[in-house]
């Protein structure tokens, strides 16, 4: 199964990820990232860089895999890639803070 | 030597696996076990990243299925049924059965098998290689994986590593041939990735369409097997249209001449018909590749897998030349890098010790071998394997089966896991993985030594292949210190340290970073043949090949060192296409007996067999597919999800089919690696591959495979 962001990056967006990717699989949303399933090769470069521990293989995540896939493939077919790192969003620390990291 | 474990630490580490990329490893270890793992970051070719194989490599070594200590059969071969013994108990039994049947038949009764499922200079090919050489045991010719490529490589450009991996980053064009670089070579994809954002064109020739074929700007699919007459009719474009590189081809190149006059039949329209190709876009790639310069290409191993395998890449390693591509870094071939370690392959195989005149059984034979279809005297009475899972991965599943389960053959094998194969063994013993052992890789895929420093204590009662043999000597009473060396020395001694490239290389370096590039140039100034210099006979790209006088010949590394005995077959001195031996795929018509070519490429979380037992690979993998096109499912009342029979005379499997335009009309494909005692049928694709042997250094044809598909 394919790597998935998870809700965890809303408000943070920290982007640590991006240029790591070696397919380009991270798509930007204002609030948060996806990763196009079909492309993500499982190399799973982005997991330890990710402050907030957002990014997860699905297969971890067991019976809300499908939902996870599903929500990334949909958002990454709407959304342009990103490639190079973008600042953290302002609430970043807030909300990093409030996620225990 | 007991090595000094830390409790809690992050463990400098190198994947095992073969796979050209040979990844740098984080290995975190927190209260003695390993919590996980990642990719080194600081590696320059890796750069942090793994796979989808072994990001979670930790489930390999905690898995509930591990082999953990020796084992005797307690039931039926290929029961699987087995009761747990001493290792004194266990090297004793091997060492009594050993002695009793080189007494009765002589050494050479002893068949020793083994490939990569573990790489690495102290625990990978040549590993058992001593022993079975002093033993006298038979010779295994172990051509699995690019010795068909590498003795055509060898015959047209010498043992060049070419041109450096990292060096892609600069090349102006780009072909991928026979290689599904986002599955297979997945490091190597950033550097093509920053050519092409630099305006290179990628294209890649695969008969299947993949993640990789996704990327390229343009996907070619040949006809499975008849890409050499895609190769030979762009040499034809390139000399017709005098788009040749005069002075390079003067300088460097011998044969010229006679290429050109050969190569006048294979046409455009010659190759259009036999690959399926538009002529007109043939013709248009060979111009750009010539003329796109720096212009690169990639083969990947699945290339020798048909008749002519051979002979397409003899063809394919004249064209780098012919366009002068060697001129510039980012220009020429990439085959092989390992040929740029200075690997003292004397003392890792230790040929010398091998007795004169031993014969050489080749290792996809092993079915015929095992069950008298192949004349031996004296026939096989003990096989031992290790690195190696020969159910899922040889060719003639079905008489492997029957040859396995042969009450009077003594197996032994040495495993992970209890593996298709391991079930059939009279003895099994337990091997370490990779946090278990020490061990220094060279690599296939780029120009770096990666060390892989032991992490955890082995697990239960495995061993490291290299204590294994150290264990196996004893019990022979080889009594030479050679077979006693340490882990340490092996990989200290097995490297020309005093080459040029290894200057400025030290054990320290690689303790503190875990890696060091060879002592070569830069990779964006790096061009080894800008001047000739190639490592043939006569110092040139020899498109009319000497080395062909001697006929047929597998590269010793595939063959324990050994150099006799020689297949010598005769083999055109000049690059000559070779049509595909059965899928001739003219009418895939169903009722046509065997009409459909059938194709068994790597997939994407296994390697080989390895991981095919693990859940989460699996959660990717699902279960065994056959991706088959429209056309010709329609044809056969089939629909995606349908249950489906693969047959032909050889075997039949059963898959799932999925139906689409990821195999071409005419082509079946049916990703490989699942296990036989989990299929749905008890059999994998490996029951219908061709023990046929392609055109030079004994490649395998698997990808030259006629079969017929219906429902199940
Ligand atoms: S299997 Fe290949 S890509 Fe995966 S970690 Fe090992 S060397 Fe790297």
């Amino acid at each position: 199964m394919p790597h998935v962001v998870t809700d965890s990056c809303t408000a943070c967006r920290y982007t640590e990820c991006v240029a790591l990717c070696p397919v380009d699989c991270f798509h930007a949303a204002e609030d948060r990232l996806y990763i196009d399933p079909e492309a993500c090769i499982d190399c799973a470069a982005c997991v330890p860089v990710c402050p907030v521990k957002a990014i997860v293989d699905a297969f971890d995540l067991e019976s809300r895999a499908d939902e996870l896939i599903a929500l990334n493939r949909q958002r990454s077919r709407e959304l342009p890639v990103i490639d190079s790192k973008t600042a953290a969003l302002p609430t970043a620390e807030a909300r990093r803070a409030a996620l225990g990291y | 030597m007991t090595t000094m474990l830390a409790q809690d630490a992050t463990v400098l580490g190198a994947c095992p696996h073969d796979c050209p990329d040979t990844c740098s490893m984080l290995v975190k270890v927190a209260n003695g076990k390993v919590t996980g793992v990642q990719g080194n970051p600081a590696h320059p070719f890796t750069q942090g990243r793994l796979c989808a194989k072994t990001s979670h490599y930790q489930e390999r070594v905690y898995h509930p299925e591990r082999v953990l200590y020796p084992m005797r059969r307690s039931g039926p071969k290929g029961s699987g049924q087995f009761e747990r013994i001493s290792w004194d108990e266990a090297l004793a039994t091997i060492g009594e059965r050993w002695r009793a049947i080189i007494k009765a038949d002589g050494p050479t009764a002893i068949l020793p098998y083994s490939y990569l499922g573990t790489q690495g200079i102290v625990n990978g090919l040549t590993v058992g290689d001593p022993f079975f050489n002093q033993l006298g045991a038979t010779i295994s010719e172990r051509t699995f994986c690019d010795s068909g490529a590498s003795t055509a490589y060898v015959m047209t450009v010498g043992p060049t590593p070419g041109m450096d991996p990292e060096s892609l980053a600069h090349s102006r064009f780009i072909i991928l041939w026979a290689c599904n670089l986002l599955s297979t070579n997945a490091h190597l994809w950033p550097f093509v990735d920053q050519a092409r954002k630099q305006g290179a064109k990628l294209v890649v020739i695969d008969p299947v369409k993949t993640g990789t074929t996704a990327m390229a700007d343009l996907h070619l699919r040949p006809r499975p097997g008849t890409d050499g007459a895609l190769a030979l009719a762009m040499i034809h474009v390139i000399i017709r249209e005098g788009l040749v590189d005069r002075d390079y081809v003067d300088r460097h190149t011998i044969g010229f001449d006679e290429l050109s006059a050969h190569v006048a039949q294979y046409t455009p329209e010659f190759a259009a018909d036999e690959t399926g190709i538009d002529a007109e876009v043939i013709r248009t790639l060979a111009r750009d590749y010539a003329t796109a310069q720096p212009s690169a290409i990639r083969i990947g191993v699945a290339i020798e897998r048909s008749a002519g395998g051979g002979q397409l890449v003899r063809a394919i390693a004249c064209l780098p030349a012919l366009v002068g591509a060697w001129r510039r870094p980012g220009g020429g071939l990439l085959q092989l890098p390992l040929w740029a370690f200075p690997v003292r392959w004397d003392r890792l195989h230790r040929a010398d010790l091998a007795t004169p005149g031993t014969r050489v059984i080749n290792q996809w034979k092993l079915g015929a071998a095992l069950t008298g279809s192949l004349p031996l005297d004296p026939p096989i009475r003990a096989l031992f394997v290790y690195n190696s899972n020969p159910l899922v991965v040889a060719p003639d599943q079905l008489r492997l089966q029957q040859g396995l389960a042969r009450e009077d053959l003594f197996t032994v094998v040495s495993e992970q896991f209890m593996t298709d194969t391991a079930r059939y063994a009279d003895l099994l013993l337990p091997a370490t993985t990779q946090v278990e052992q020490d061990d220094l890789m060279f690599s296939w895929g780029h120009l770096y030594l990666t060390l892989n420093r032991q992490a955890v204590p082995p697990q239960g009662e495995a061993v490291s292949n290299a204590e294994l043999f150290r264990r196996l000597a004893t019990v022979m009473g080889f009594d030479d210190p050679f077979f006693q060396r340490s882990d340490e020395t092996i990989l200290r001694e097995s490297l020309d340290w005093d080459a040029p490239t290894m200057q400025g290389i030290s054990m320290e370096l690689l303790e503190a970073q875990g890696y060091a590039r060879l002592n070569l140039p830069a990779a964006d100034v790096f061009a080894p043949h800008a001047e000739g210099g190639f490592p043939t006979p006569s110092g040139k790209v020899e498109m009319k090949a000497s080395m062909a006088a001697g006929g047929n010949f597998v590269l010793p590394t595939f063959r324990q060192g050994y150099g006799e005995l020689q297949d010598g077959s005769p083999v055109p001195a000049l690059p000559t296409y070779q049509p595909p031996r059965e899928s001739g795929i003219r009418d895939a018509a169903p009722g046509a007996r065997h009409p459909l070519a059938m194709m068994s490429p790597k997939s994407h979380s296994f390697l080989n067999s390895s991981y095919a037992n693990h859940r989460r690979q699996l959660a990717r993998e699902s279960e065994q597919r056959l991706f088959m096109n429209p056309v010709d499912a329609d044809a056969r009342g089939i629909r995606s999800d349908d249950l489906v029979r693969v047959r032909n005379a050889r075997g039949s499997f059963v898959a799932v089919a999925k139906v689409g335009d990821d195999a071409m009309p005419g082509v079946v494909v049916a990703p490989m690696g699942y296990w036989i005692a989990s299929s749905r049928a008890k059999a994998t694709p490996a029951a219908l591959n061709p023990t046929v042997l392609g055109d030079l250094g004994g490649a395998p044809t698997f990808s030259d495979n006629a079969v017929e598909v219906e429902r199940a």
